[in-house]
């Protein structure tokens, strides 16, 4: 019998055996190569795609008064970003935001219209403004658009205290002026790091978090600041610059006894919530930047040396002729007054003839020792960068003839506002000289605080500082500074006005002057000093008086303040 | 036959369930790796579930803190003075040209016991000279 023949239909079913055969075969194969051969790289791939390793920003820490009321803060709003590529139809998008984000129509829809991948549209956006903005862009059922979070600074009290305050940059957030940069490091924070799983649209999936390390908030810093008082040194300061036509003026409010910096006002100034309108000059804190000749306020220096040394007694008799010549220069007074006056007296009506002839008994070298004790020629605190160290030159460079002279009646001289402050405290503060400072405390996110003890040192006994006291006394109630008398306390101060050195011509402008008040309140055992600087007051008052003088316009500033300031720390009235 | 037919049927259900000693223990094993499969899945979507709640009760928690913030934000700018200074100078208030102190007695001494703070209270409420 013969073998089976081969069925053309039988060879059909072979052929489709054998494709069948070889399809799962080559499925087969793909599937040795995804699951095994490329697997790892495969896998990898898709982790990139969708793990990202970011940054946690920290939380800044807050900057707060000494009330602790939030001076700086870091809040956190939404940003609206855009993705051109993944808008369909940018005029539309553009119709529907430009109302929103208040955006020119035919600027946003040429920003909707590009290349790029990321567009910012707006800044940080408050929590109601970022919610109405996210309902409209759901309802509209827009692609490419996404609010993103991220902090912004907000400064609540706006310009008030500003230049102590400082600003940060707008792009990485770091401290750029004032207490946000020299306390950047404390305020900063430490960055943490994790990895999110995000799905194509970049919206992050949830459980796909995985924290490497959490971030580290900043510490808050609490300052001296007083917002009461400092609001009307500001106010205060602000309406004699008006009234005086001044460039520029400077205000410094101290507690004596602590060191603590009340309030410091610097004009012109500025609002680091508005930087459209932000000048360099504006960012210069100037009652630490500006250095000026402090004039007949310095005077104080070597009358308490003097005394100090038991040279004179405040009733020392010293010839006080009209006007005295030593080398090529003549040293006059601005009033008339007797032949031979007290030491009080020359304090209270500022001759400049009596105090050269002190600071002739005291000596160079002494006179040189207590301005460098009364912390002149060096910065006074280590709260403000930057701050100046005044001009204080050795007294071996001094000039054989004239610079002990000039020195006494305050020329030769820089200090800054603060520094002077910091003279007439150590007078308040019973001869102890104790370390201007704005940092009160700082206070890390475990809570724990850092604080730091103010230096201090003598430079002058009790005694002696009493009898300055007193003799300031008799400057307000009697003398140059009449018109810084309170009702209600007893006051003491000097008067100083010192003509202004003009660069370009290279000598002293005939106009021009720099009028000082620093003063302090009440005389027996004061509360607060202030010092006041105008830069070049003009006008009269009504009985003719020139404003150029500190007499005439620094000493109301004072005045006012001072008043304010006592009644704001509760400090009871001592004159009836 | 009936007889017959039924103990055959019996045995041979017999020889299909208690004859075959191999087949019951696989039968329980199966339905136990069943059960613990639908276990495992409901272990897994109530651990789903709770990491969703817990990543909700975060996302609470920051929105809670950011109202936080936004109040005290909001509280700092009301205690502006400049902003209450404008305000008052809207309702026609301007600063005292004159401040006119008042000592009251007792007022901002620190007495020491009970008595003393009774007196110093009661001195207030003393009617004035007719």
């Amino acid at each position: 019998m013969p073998g089976p023949r081969w069925r053309i239909h039988d060879l059909r079913v072979i052929a489709l055996g054998v494709v069948v055969l070889l399809a799962w075969a080559a499925i087969g194969y793909r599937l040795f190569q995804v699951q095994g051969e490329d697997a790892a790289a495969l896998s990898q791939r898709g982790v990139d795609q969708r793990l990202r390793h970011e940054e946690i920003s920290p939380k800044r820490g807050t900057i707060y008064d000494r009330d602790g009321i939030e001076l700086a803060v870091t809040v956190y709003g939404s940003a609206l970003i855009a993705d051109p590529k993944l808008i369909r139809d940018p005029a539309l998008a553009a119709a529907l935001l430009a109302p929103l984000i208040e955006e020119n129509l035919a600027d946003l829809t040429i920003k909707l219209d590009g290349d790029s991948r990321y567009v910012r549209l707006t800044g940080a956006l408050e929590h109601t403004e970022a919610a109405l903005l996210a309902t409209a862009i759901e309802e509209s059922g827009l692609d490419g658009l996404t609010l993103v979070e991220e902090p912004v600074r907000i400064y609540p009290s706006g310009s008030l205290a500003a230049p102590v305050i400082g600003l940060t940059r707008l792009d990485d957030g770091s401290g750029i002026e004032g207490i946000e940069s020299i306390m950047d490091g404390a305020l900063a924070g430490r960055a943490g790091e994790r990895i999110v799983e995000r799905d194509a649209a970049g919206r992050a999936i949830p459980q796909g978090e995985y924290l490497i390390e959490p971030s580290m908030p900043g510490s808050d810093v609490f300052l001296t600041i007083d917002r009461e008082i400092q609001h009307t040194a500001e106010r205060v300061l602000g309406l004699a610059i008006e009234q005086t036509g001044s460039l520029r003026g400077a205000v410094v409010v101290l507690d004596p006894s602590t060191g603590r910096i009340l309030a410091m006002a610097s004009l012109p100034a500025f609002d680091p919530n508005d930087r459209t309108s932000l000048l360099p000059e504006m960012l210069r804190n100037g009652a630490v930047v500006n250095v000026y000749e402090p004039g007949s306020t310095l005077k104080i220096v070597a009358v308490a040396g003097a005394l100090e040394m038991g040279i004179v007694a405040p009733g020392t008799v010293i010839a006080t002729p009209p006007e005295i010549t030593i080398g090529d220069e003549t040293f006059t007074d601005a009033a008339d007054h007797p032949r031979i006056m007290t030491v009080a007296d020359i304090v209270a009506k500022s001759s400049n003839v009596g105090t050269i002839e002190i600071q002739r008994l005291l000596g160079n070298e002494r006179h040189y020792a207590f301005l460098d004790a009364f912390g002149l020629g060096r910065p006074a605190s280590i709260d403000f960068a930057p701050e100046s160290a005044g001009r204080l030159d050795h007294y071996t460079r001094w000039c054989r003839s004239t610079c002990g002279a000039s020195a006494a009646i305050g020329y030769g001289i820089g200090t800054t506002p603060l520094q002077l402050a910091g003279v007439y405290a150590a007078i308040a503060n019973g001869g102890e000289w104790v370390e201007p400072h704005v940092v009160s405390r700082i206070v890390g996110p475990n809570g724990d605080q850092i604080t730091s003890e103010p230096r201090r040192r003598r430079v002058i006994s009790s005694d002696t500082a009493r009898l300055v006291r007193t003799m300031l006394q008799q400057v307000v109630e009697g003398g140059t500074g009449h018109r810084a008398v309170l009702e209600a306390f007893t006051v003491g101060g000097k008067t100083g006005t010192s003509n202004k050195f003009d660069v370009e011509l290279g000598a002293y402008s005939a106009d021009e002057t720099i009028a000082w008040f620093a003063g302090m309140a009440p005389i027996d055992d004061p509360e607060i000093v202030a010092v006041v600087v105008l830069d070049a007051p003009s006008g009269q008052l009504e009985d003719g008086t020139e404003l150029k003088f500190g007499g005439a316009s620094a000493a109301p500033v004072f005045a006012q303040i001072a008043e304010s300031a006592l009644h704001q720390l509760g400090v009871a009235p001592d004159r009836g | 036959m009936t007889a017959g037919v039924l103990t055959r049927a019996r045995g041979a259900r017999a020889s299909r369930i208690g004859g075959n000693t191999v087949l019951r223990p696989l039968v329980v094993f199966t339905l136990a790796v069943i059960l613990a499969f639908f276990a495992m899945i409901y272990s897994r979507i109530s651990l789903d579930r709770t990491a969703f709640e817990l990543h909700q009760i975060e996302q609470e928690f920051a929105a809670q803190d950011r109202v936080h913030w936004d109040l005290r934000l909001e509280l700092a700018r009301l205690q502006d003075p400049k902003r209450i200074d404008a305000a008052a100078a809207g309702l026609g208030m301007v600063y005292p040209e004159q401040r006119i102190t008042i000592e009251a007695p007792g007022v901002g001494v620190e007495p020491s016991s009970g008595t003393e703070r009774w007196t110093a209270s009661r001195s207030l409420l003393t009617e004035p000279d007719q």
